[in-house]
């Protein structure tokens, strides 16, 4: 299975740099097509993703691509996921507070 | 179970009883269960805060390293060495069993990729290059770590979700209603008994007469 890199230009190119080879550039216009392509693609394993680009999807797509095990969906930068939110709701307490 | 489904008969108390006992001890498996997947989350989720730290540190890194390497050789010599890259991470899904939950173990290999096999000249290209490549390379392996994690703990979260929702239903809907139909069936009983006496002493009355 391959680690597939989803991003914009400067974050794919980074990733190309560090050896994975299937990178797509994301359009504005196109990326919730895209993404849903790459989520339904068996053949990837780990889906990288930029943080700042899952406000572009809608909402039920957003829980789509974040609840998706196979592949499993990374979500790198600065923006925390929804896994904190999952927490909050399954446990009832917010554990990633400090 | 509403009142009026139950009959009131003692073969149905007998069978409600053994019902009882059988989802009290179902109840207390579930709740087990309940309390040993949020105990494995824990253990998870320290993993997961530090891999997740590491995930920003890395791609923080990362990002100014290709900055410097762009500002240095220019775009296009960079893009000329990613694009020169002939090895690419192959990952092996495999999967292990918590608590009869399956879950991913991912196994990558070659992410690193020694300078002189990422297939541009080592001349040509500055040391910002290389400096760039090995960011992202560790940032590739943070990543195949955090997705190993992460994807434990969602399936986690959704089992515990899941345990805890059966826990509630067995604790607060059907153990309630089967102790409410056993006792409407013993209240039924005694009193079916209560009329029975009277019958038969009225029986006994109108004979002596």
């Amino acid at each position: 299975m391959d680690v597939a890199v989803l991003g914009n230009e400067e974050f794919v190119i980074g990733f190309r740099l560090g050896g994975v080879k299937r990178t797509y550039v994301s359009h504005a216009d196109a990326y919730e097509r895209t993404i849903l392509d790459l989520i339904a693609d068996p053949t990837i394993g780990v889906l990288a993703i930029d943080s700042n680009d899952i406000d572009k999807l809608s909402p039920a797509n957003r829980k789509k691509v974040m609840e998706s095990i196979a592949p499993v969906v990374v979500m790198i930068g600065s923006k925390e996921g929804d896994l904190r939110e999952k927490v909050k709701r399954a446990i009832g307490v917010d554990l990633y507070k400090t | 179970m509403p009142q009026r489904e139950v009959k009131p008969t003692r073969s149905e108390l007998l069978e409600i009883k053994k019902r009882i006992k059988l989802t009290k001890s179902g109840y207390k498996i579930l709740k087990m269960k309940r309390d040993g997947l949020i105990l494995e989350f824990f253990k998870i989720l320290e993993q997961a805060k530090v891999v997740r730290e590491k995930v920003t540190k890395n791609y923080e890194t990362a990002m100014e390293k290709i900055a410097v390497a762009d500002a240095v050789d220019g775009v296009i010599a960079v893009k000329s060495a990613a694009y020169a890259l002939k090895t690419k991470p192959e990952i092996q899904l495999r999967s292990k069993n918590i608590m009869g939950l399956v879950v991913p173990e991912i196994e990558a290999n070659s992410i690193r990729t020694p300078m002189d096999q990422r297939g541009y000249g080592v001349v040509g290209t500055s040391v910002y290059i290389d400096e760039a490549a090995k960011a992202f390379e560790d940032l590739v392996e943070s990543v195949i770590e955090a997705a190993e994690i992460e994807t434990t703990m969602k399936k986690l979260l959704d089992e515990i979700e899941k345990t805890k929702r059966r826990v509630n239903a067995l604790e607060f809907k059907v153990i309630p209603e089967l102790q409410e139909a056993e006792a409407f069936i013993r209240l039924r009983l005694e009193e079916m008994e209560r009329e029975n006496t009277f019958r038969l002493k009225r029986v006994k009355q109108k004979a002596k007469a």
